[in-house]
């Protein structure tokens, strides 16, 4: 009887605590994001940038780089769900950062104004190191032109109805019950550093939906990540094409506001073996006789 | 199996269908063709496969279509006609081109493109063909002559009079079709010494 009154006193409290934990920690999103505007402009009591007219000189020397997160810290949880399944690391690693912008890179070299990509790393970026920063990775890399790279994704998590299962503890590492929705958007902004001017943006989204037992939340959690930022680069690649050819006949239709010069001896870095038209029609008649040639005999 | 229908699998243009079906492809997947286009840093720094595979990477669509249009014609006249060697030629010219242009331009950084390669089918078609009988032959010999003088003005102005005013992004490669041409004669010239040393061995 005593023993009974003993486990009675000693489970109840348990059962309380863990009922007001799975109610507390129903849902949970992570944030984890960096920002040009905050890389760029980081103190707002200076003065305004104020653009000059760039000067494209071709080929051109391009830099690739990913903004650096603030040190505020931009990656955050705002709470957990039945333990912790984040610890507010980063998103996106430097070897993912760097993978993802030789994917760039790559896409955009075959363009005959395009001399090098060079690729930057993230150490070499000062959190809010504004255009400063990017002079002297203009020295360095000797780039003019640098792609800036910015992410932003949010993870949500919510507990479906199968999460209940979870009080029989088997339920916790065979019942998919946890809901993950990530949400991913990457943003390239193009800048002509000597005169500070923004050419052209492209955006590329992405939505992940998927579930996890809660066992393996937080390895789902990174493959969803990591898939969210494939396909959204997916669609940034497409976008860029789309506002580099727009940015080539805004260049064409407004020379007052970008000038453009060849490097001496440049006259397309370049080369297309191409046939004329006259050829082809020419070669097209040939084929033609060929053909009425052959249905004769 | 008939033998009409073994006629057709016969004379069906194997390798100028697999040529522009791999063009074709390398279009649509970028990544394939930034792996095999003419590269010069990437060649210099081991990656010579870039020299052949340069010739079927294509830089915009209109690119594609006229030289992918021009190699349909005259690869199908040279193996419907069953002229021999023929993928050879294309292999032998491609590479050739490959390294003319690392000797020959240093300034180019990235080439592409197809037009040297069909300018070997039509020098090596158009050479067949003076050896056959009636109008045909005098088509050849009319298209070569043609050929010579587009190749000369090329070389003389640096550029191609007719794509000189074209908005293609990149700048055209005359060597390559000089190049194209020399490979089909080399070729040609070959094939025809070989033939002779063979009938005179008969002979003796």
């Amino acid at each position: 009887m005593k023993r009974t009154g003993i486990s009675i006193l000693f489970t109840f409290p348990v059962s309380i605590l863990l009922v007001a934990l799975m109610g507390g920690c129903a849902t949970g999103s992570t944030k984890n994001a960096t920002s040009v505007v905050d890389y760029l402009f980081p103190n707002t009591k200076d003065p305004v940038v104020t653009p000059g007219i760039p000067t494209l000189t071709l080929p051109l020397r391009v830099g690739i780089a990913f903004v650096p997160s603030n040190s505020s810290g931009h990656s955050r949880r705002s709470s957990g769900v039945f333990g912790s399944y984040q610890d507010g690391s980063p998103a996106l690693t430097e070897k993912r950062k760097s993978d993802l912008m030789r994917e760039v890179a790559d896409h955009f070299k075959k363009y005959p104004f395009v001399k090098d990509i060079e690729i930057i790393p993230s150490a070499y970026l000062r959190p809010g190191g504004s255009f400063a920063n990017l002079d002297q990775i203009r020295t360095m890399y000797g780039v003019d032109i640098i792609a800036l790279l910015s992410y932003d994704q949010v993870q949500f998590t919510d507990e479906g109805k199968l999460s209940l299962t979870y009080w029989t503890i088997v339920g916790a590492y065979v019942v998919p019950g946890e809901k993950n929705d990530t949400q991913t958007m990457l943003d390239a902004v193009v800048y002509d550093i000597p005169s500070r001017k923004m050419l052209f943006r492209a955006p590329g989204q992405s939505r992940v939906k998927g579930s996890a037992t809660l066992v393996n939340q937080s390895e789902e959690l990174r493959a969803d990540s990591g898939k969210g930022f494939d396909e959204a680069a997916k669609e940034m690649i497409v976008n860029l094409d789309e506002q580099l050819t727009n940015f080539k006949a805004k260049v064409k239709e407004r020379p007052d506001e970008f000038k453009v010069v060849n490097s001496p001896g440049y006259s397309g870095s370049s080369g297309g073996g191409s046939i004329d038209l006259l050829s082809l029609l020419l070669i097209a008649c040939m084929g033609g006789y060929f053909l009425w040639m052959a249905k004769r005999n | 199996m008939d033998g009409q229908t073994q006629l057709t699998v016969r004379r069906l243009p194997v390798w100028t269908l697999a040529i522009c079906a791999g063009a074709m492809l390398i279009f649509i997947v970028p990544w394939l063709g930034t792996q095999l286009i003419y590269d010069r840093t990437a060649v210099i720094r081991g990656e010579l496969w870039r020299l052949m595979t340069g010739n079927l990477v294509h830089l915009s669509t209109s690119h594609l279509a006229y030289d992918l249009a021009a190699f349909m014609i005259s690869g199908t006249i040279i193996e419907i006609r069953g002229y021999r060697y023929f993928a050879m030629l294309c292999f032998l010219t491609a590479m050739m081109i490959g390294v003319a242009i690392l000797a020959f331009e240093p300034a180019l950084h990235y080439y592409g493109g197809l037009s040297g390669v069909v300018t070997a089918t039509v020098t090596y078609f158009c050479l067949h063909g003076l050896a056959d009988k009636g109008s045909w032959r005098w088509l050849c010999a009319g298209l070569l002559a043609g050929l010579a003088i587009k190749l000369w003005s090329e070389m003389w102005i640096g550029n191609s009079l007719l794509l000189s005013v074209s908005t293609e992004a990149f700048v055209p490669v005359p060597l390559s079709h000089l190049i194209g041409a020399f490979s089909a004669l080399l070729l040609f010239i070959l094939m025809r010494l070989s033939a002779c040393i063979r009938c005179t061995k008969t002979a003796v």
